[in-house]
């Protein structure tokens, strides 16, 4: 009671405001993090209800080469695609910072391919790598190794994208990186912020362009690139699920069934919702511990930084 | 004029180059950096616009072509004729209709009370909600299909519109109140003691100062909704239900190598936010400060 009192009216009016954020944040955040940890020790098909199993699904996870298949696959995909996106963001958001017509029409292009919609941009995609006629096939060599493929069409030189395992791991990580559009607003943000005078001190001490972004622009832009590193870490489980929808229905040989889409299936079609419940939580952990080595490593730098 | 309107927008301050940094090498660099990016971010539209147009009675081209012999416009009339399509543009619609609004109304609300919240609470929540952002989509998906399921929601268009309750995403709720933030706060304090409740200074004194942020959550929830494609994936099976982004999927489906119709389907799914973007985008890039 006594805590209630200390309460203004207007507060209360203000928590009532929260509710349906809170209750959404409770609802469709917090209770399916519990859930998936609750279904993860049973056997559930969501029809009956569900059986306590214990450890049963993270025994048989450990024995499951597809899971571990799928959990390097987005690995590799995390470790290759996040950097380059960031780097790719960071490159744009440095060339389109100057004012204009020009550059003005190149944000403009620059972030076209994050603005199509998930289906169309993958179906462009499809069509772009498809075997017998996609622009890009004589590319797809550089990846062969995976697997022997024959040619399709003796004409032109066949497209291995969708049919050779390594070349449709890298067909999945360059669909990723063209949509660094939100990256590159929120980069040329920060530059924004930058105060013009400190450019203007650097270039009255005598550093060249080069030394003024190594030693001003990237130490004031760190906190956004770690910002949207995080992003793109828990973006890309995302994007490469919809890749693994549309283009490459996972494969081939299960190259691209990436964790999320291992789950899915697990669930969709074989009605095993406890195990995929397990593998979900695997999914946690790894997010969980992505994102803490980012952390750590970007608090390392910062004391690095500041003691040199 | 328009400078005071645009004054306050969230805008993005394009900096303009330091000084220094105009050197001789640099210049053709950048040219062709310019015109790749370009190339890369156009080709793309350019090349559904061009195959959308090509004769379905055709083989599919063997070479790479740009602008096909014969233009077969009645491929947009065929995709809406043969496919459930104008049904699922109109749940699309439907969908923003509802979810949009009530985005603005959540997002605004959960916003207003973040911004003049003492500062312990405010802190609290902001962590919240910037923990709640870094949640894969994927991880969530499973369990809140069995939350929808429960409640008797799954199966039906109010799965999709299920995440308005909490303004969409953490986000446009942080955008908000930033938004908030940035009002003099004797302005809602002298409101306060004139005797306003909190509903009555959110409503008449913040809402009216912070349009620029409900233009920006307007425009960034109509496109995330317009364009979801997973929700609809993963919470609905009655094609009745389906939303534009899983129709084109499952012309797709019915039609795998029928590129004309596909690229036709994929530009009416991609034009109308290619339109918002080009009118928002004059508000969205300030130059200057």
């Amino acid at each position: 009671m006594a805590f209630a009192r200390r309460i203004s009216r207007y507060h209360w009016g203000l928590i009532a405001m929260l509710g349906p954020y809170l209750i959404g944040l409770i609802g469709l955040i917090g209770l399916p993090a519990l859930l998936t940890a609750g279904i993860a020790f049973t056997q559930y098909d969501a029809l009956s209800p569900p059986q306590f199993l214990g450890f049963d699904n993270f025994a048989e996870l450990l024995r499951d080469d597809k899971f571990w298949n799928g959990l390097r696959a987005s690995l590799i995909l995390v470790v290759v695609a996040v950097p380059l996106r960031v780097l790719g963001a960071l490159g744009l958001a440095l060339l389109v910072q100057s004012r204009g017509r020009a550059t003005s029409f190149l944000r403009g292009a620059a972030y076209l391919p994050t603005l199509i919609p998930d289906v169309a941009y993958a179906l462009i995609w499809l069509y772009l790598l498809n075997p017998l006629y996609g622009p890009l096939n004589g590319l797809s060599q550089i990846f062969a190794g995976g697997v022997e493929t024959e040619a399709v069409n003796p004409v032109a030189t066949p497209g291995i994208w969708l049919t050779d395992p390594r070349a449709a791991q890298a067909a999945v990580i360059l669909l990723l990186l063209f949509t660094v559009g939100e990256g590159m607003v929120l980069l040329l943000a920060a530059l924004g912020e930058i105060p013009r005078d400190l450019y203007e001190a650097a270039e009255l001490d005598g550093a060249s362009g080069d030394q003024q972004v190594r030693h001003l622009t990237l130490p004031l832009l760190a906190p956004s690139l770690l910002l949207l590193t995080l992003r793109d870490v828990v973006f890309s489980f995302q994007a490469s699920f919809v890749a693994a929808v549309i283009v490459t229905q996972g494969g081939p040989y299960y190259a691209t069934t990436y964790l999320p889409y291992w789950i899915y299936r697990n669930a969709t079609e074989f009605g095993r919702y406890g195990y995929a419940a397990a593998m979900t939580l695997v999914l946690y952990a790894v997010t969980a511990l992505v994102i803490g080595g980012l952390f750590l490593a970007a608090r390392r730098w910062r004391e690095v930084q500041y003691a040199g | 004029m328009l400078d005071d309107a645009v004054e306050g927008l969230p805008t993005v301050a394009v900096p303009g180059l330091p000084p220094g940094w105009e050197r001789a090498w640099w210049q053709p660099v950048r040219l062709v950096l310019t015109v790749l990016v370009g190339l890369g971010g156009i080709l793309p539209l350019l090349w559904m616009f061009s195959t959308s147009l090509r004769a379905t009675t055709l083989p599919p081209a063997v070479r790479f072509e740009w602008i096909p012999a014969v233009l077969s416009w009645e491929n947009y009339p065929t995709i809406f004729q043969n496919f459930a399509l104008g049904r699922w543009l109109g749940n699309s619609l439907l969908v923003i209709l509802v979810a949009v609004p009530l985005t603005v109304l959540t997002g605004s609300l959960a916003g207003f009370a973040l911004a003049t919240l003492p500062a312990r609470a405010r802190t609290a929540l902001v962590a919240v909600s910037v923990a709640a952002l870094l949640v894969p989509t994927m991880a969530l998906w499973l369990p809140r299909f069995l939350i929808y399921k429960t409640i008797g929601i799954l199966d039906t268009p109010l799965a999709l519109i299920a995440p308005a309750i909490m303004g969409t995403s953490p986000l446009y709720v942080l955008l908000f109140a930033w938004a908030f933030a940035r009002v003099p706060p004797a302005t809602f304090e002298q409101a306060r003691l004139d005797g306003a409740g909190s509903w009555r200074v959110w409503w008449s004194i913040g809402l009216p100062q912070v349009w620029p942020a409900i233009g920006a959550v307007t425009v960034l929830a109509t496109v995330f909704y317009w364009s979801d494609y997973l929700s609809p994936l993963l919470y609905i099976n009655n094609q009745a239900y389906y939303t534009l982004p899983v129709g084109i999927q499952a012309l797709q489906q019915s039609n795998p190598t029928g590129w004309p119709l596909l690229m036709a389907g994929s530009l009416v799914l991609t034009l109308p936010v290619l339109g918002i973007f080009l009118i928002a985008q004059r508000f969205f890039f300030r130059l200057g400060r």
